[in-house]
């Protein structure tokens, strides 16, 4: 059985999680890393994405939908977001709804550049929960 | 004349009285507020310092952090002041603590203030006395999210990155007992941090992704925004438990002046009593 480390996923107005976490795996901006214990130490930008950890002595995956933030590698994880959901908690048609405007935005669009930016973080959040939703983009191992 | 007077006391207890029950459950209401605000200040708290010690840990370990966000990089031209207040009354001085506090800054500013109004309170104090308002906050505070927030604060970073301000202090009630609040200002920005040899070193190397400026310069902003969200909790959290105190002292009020009205009540019809006995007796002696 691998190592396991404390994995604290925290957001400003809550402790999402705390537990003991065999495997991570979160969205950098640079792609998908898996961090386990004794992984070197390491402070990284996360961006909005499916967050995936493995509970130790278990052998499924949980996952959450997070809205960025960062993730501060030392001997235990601590990842730091805006927003954090479980998958029971998201409301699959308000994500639907929310792309839709979303894509509705970029569909008409304005000059401004930070609406299409916001627009298309929009979209990134909710295709994220409506993955997370269906159980994840990844198939389960 | 004194069947008169005698209906007049009554009609002002009775009024009284009904104070009394409004500013009862006003108490209650606040109360219950109170508990429920509380606990998500509590919350905040404790994941408050992640952020922050992040900072300064990058701070300390490498040496290309970037200044922009750092004091004594830039003069302070114009100053911008984050003003949190409540939007409604009857909390006692909660409200006009602030504005004093607020005020007195302000007027120690050379520069032109940029105002930034969370609560509608402070927002007609400065709007009356010929104040721009930057921008205005009306939401209900104790409902606040933390995305909420984020259109408060992004302007305000936008602002500082472009140069138009060069300081950010946010003026607020910090929290420090149920019967006590302090107003506490506090310097966002430029990021006050000083070199501390003794801070201890880290065993390992860090790896900082995309790069330690894009990890430094995304942690600064997010935690202006977590002051912000931190410090309108915390203010929500204050206002009710100013508010609770302030109709605990209503009630206790409007007790006493029932008690005194009571009092002259009975007083009165007494002497209306003594009154009429002393026109018979009088009026039997006459007949004899």
């Amino acid at each position: 059985m691998p190592k396991s480390m404390l994995l604290e996923v925290i957001t400003p107005s809550k402790l999402f999680y705390k537990g003991e976490v065999e495997l991570v795996i979160a969205r950098t901006l640079n792609g998908d890393e898996g961090y386990m214990a004794g992984h070197t130490w390491a402070v990284k930008l996360l961006a909005a994405g499916e967050l995936w950890f493995q509970e130790a002595g278990s052998k499924d995956f949980k996952i959450a939908a997070i809205a960025g933030g960062f993730v501060d590698v030392k001997d235990n994880i601590i990842i730091f977001t805006d927003a954090a959901e479980w998958p029971e908690d998201i409301d699959l048609a308000r994500a639907e709804h929310e792309k839709e405007l979303a894509e509705d935005w970029l569909r008409h669009p304005s000059n401004d550049d930070s609406e299409v930016s916001r627009a298309k973080i929009a979209i990134a959040k909710s295709l994220t929960r409506m993955h997370v939703k269906a159980g994840g983009h990844r198939r389960r191992r | 004349m004194a069947t008169n007077n005698m209906r007049d006391i009554k009609r002002r207890i009775r009024s009284v009285s009904s104070m009394e029950h409004i500013t009862n459950a006003m108490k209650l209401v606040s109360a219950a507020k109170l508990r429920k605000a509380k606990n998500t200040f509590e919350k905040t708290q404790e994941y408050f310092h992640y952020v922050t010690e992040s900072i300064e840990e990058i701070f300390h370990h490498t040496n290309e952090v970037p200044s922009e966000y750092l004091k004594g990089n830039r003069e302070i031209k114009s100053t911008c002041y984050i003003i949190v207040t409540s939007s409604r009354g009857l909390c006692g001085s909660f409200n006009s603590n602030i504005i004093k506090e607020a005020a007195r800054h302000i007027a120690e500013d050379r520069g032109k203030p940029v105002i930034v109004a969370v609560g509608g309170k402070g927002k007609e104090y400065f709007e009356k006395r010929g104040y721009d308002i930057f921008e205005e906050y009306m939401l209900p505070p104790e409902s606040i999210s933390f995305l909420e927030t984020h259109d408060i604060s992004k302007p305000i970073i936008d602002m500082y990155n472009s140069g138009q301000i060069d300081e950010v202090v946010i003026i607020y009630t910090s929290f420090v007992s149920s019967l006590e609040q302090k107003v506490r200002s506090v310097t966002l920005l430029p990021f006050e941090i000083n070199r501390d040899p003794d801070f201890p070193r880290l065993e390992q190397q860090v790896d900082y992704e995309p790069s330690v400026e894009e990890v430094f310069n995304y942690l600064v902003p997010k935690y202006v925004e977590i002051m912000v969200y931190g410090a309108i909790v915390e203010s929500a959290t204050c206002e009710h438990a100013a508010r609770r105190i302030a109709m605990e002292n209503a009630t206790d009020n409007a007790r006493d002046m029932i008690g005194e009205l009571t009092l002259y009540y009975n007083r009165t019809r007494q002497a209306a009593i003594t009154n009429e006995i002393s026109e018979i007796v009088g009026g039997a002696e006459a007949l004899k």
